[in-house]
């Protein structure tokens, strides 16, 4: 009887994780947000548990997709590596900050900030690629621009602006993570879509790339404290791989504005989970 | 591979970060097998899981020792334990190879700031846990 429970628990959690993996790819979010929520409300499983499994979610995604995107050159390698310094410091002082402040304010907090970015992205929904600004500045000294191939042979060229703006998102992103043990990867994308200005499928492919170093930096303390369950780890870990590649699949053929479209809708649940778990109604 | 070409660095990265992938997860499926094919869990993770008020911080034997000690064993949970840290090794040595993959490129200033990248979050994952502000 134990043993069969222990298989149907197992086989859940990877189809589940399977389906995280897929949205969480293409978006350039961390499986957590579908992953946290099946755990602890359908399966009844403790939060810690469900923290540390999506932590290990968000890096299986962000690796298992980012290997594709890489290659594919869909993903800005400078772009990513410059905005890590602000995400891991990020991280760094969310962890710190975690201990002493009550999630519930930050999460309500962090949740109408999303909320509030769906305007924004709503009346950006049709948009395929963004009017290419001048490469200036800090921009230009950084080199944060890029090119990649359309599915049907175009190749588009871009340019990022408003490097420091870029920043500043990104330290919010890193600060989310180390906080609630998410990648952040909503932040993320809001950040390089609506401040740099980059096309919809670099900021997720970007983001996606640099979800799974936030990721990392909060590890080491969930992992410290216990909370990474192999029960509970093996089962998503292996789902979110097997999603990521389809996923990454999928990405590379779909169009910008589909993107960006299943990103809107996946913020608004985000945000709107990110909320009720504030007000205590769920998770 | 010519290492000056851009090019070259996106599929050596690509490369590291499907190595990862794929060792973690033959990792993780081995500890799975052996987890159903003897149900032997340790008992720990599994009176746990669905276990709300038991508190879990620090149930686990998350030492060095106890991870290795499991491992000669062939543990289901030690080797899923193992296949979680390589898992999440794999982010952390791809900016430790772009440092050197920047540098071959001849991009110094990327080179600084790899650097920087790989110091917070090494300090992150090993320092960070044994300082006690970051404990709640």
């Amino acid at each position: 009887m134990f043993r069969l429970i222990v298989i149907e628990f197992l086989i859940i959690l990877f189809l589940v994780s399977i389906f995280a993996g897929v949205f969480g790819s293409i978006v350039g979010i961390g499986g957590g947000v579908v992953v946290i929520p099946v755990l602890t409300l359908l399966l009844g499983v403790n939060i810690h548990f469900a923290i540390g499994a999506s932590i290990v979610s968000i890096i299986g995604t962000s690796s298992g997709a980012a290997s594709v995107y890489v290659k594919d050159k869909m993903t800005n390698l400078r772009v990513g590596m410059f905005l890590e310094l602000a995400t891991t410091s990020g991280a760094i002082a969310g962890a710190a900050i975690a201990a002493y402040l009550n999630s519930a304010v930050l999460e309500l907090i962090f949740g109408s900030i999303l909320l509030i970015s769906l305007v924004p992205m709503v009346t950006k929904i049709g948009e395929d690629i963004p009017k290419n600004p001048e490469l200036k500045d800090l921009s230009k000294r950084l080199s944060l621009k890029g090119s990649y191939t359309e599915p049907n042979g175009s190749v588009v060229n871009y340019n990022a602006t408003r490097p420091k703006t870029g920043l500043f998102g990104m330290v919010i992103a890193g600060m989310l993570s180390g906080l609630l043990g998410i990648g952040g990867g909503a932040f993320k994308v809001l950040s390089m879509d609506l401040a740099m200005k980059l096309p919809m499928k670099v900021s997720t492919t970007t983001s996606n790339f640099m979800i799974g170093v936030t990721a990392a930096a909060s590890a080491g303390i969930y992992y410290a404290r216990g909370d990474v369950n192999p029960l509970i780890v093996a089962p998503v870990a292996l789902g979110i791989l097997v999603g990521a590649a389809l996923g990454a699949r999928l990405l590379v053929r779909a169009r910008n504005p589909t993107i960006r479209k299943v990103f809107v809708v996946i913020l608004a649940v985000v945000a709107v989970e990110m909320i009720l778990t504030a007000e205590g109604i769920a998770v | 591979m010519n290492l000056k070409d851009p090019e070259a660095m996106n599929e050596i990265i690509g490369n590291v970060l499907r190595v990862g992938v794929i060792v973690s997860a033959a990792i993780i499926l081995v500890g799975v097998i052996l987890l159903v094919a003897n149900s032997g869990l340790s008992g720990t993770a599994s009176s746990l899981v669905y276990n709300q008020n038991q508190i879990p911080h620090g149930t686990f034997d998350v030492s060095l020792a106890g991870l290795l000690k499991g491992l000669t064993t062939l543990q289901p949970d030690s080797l899923i334990e193992l296949g979680a840290i390589v898992l999440i090794a794999t982010p952390v040595s791809r900016v430790l190879i772009s440092v050197f993959l920047f540098a071959a490129e001849g991009d110094r200033l990327y080179v600084y700031i790899t650097i920087v990248v790989l110091a917070l979050l090494l300090f992150s994952i090993l320092v960070t846990p044994f300082i006690p502000l970051f404990h709640a």
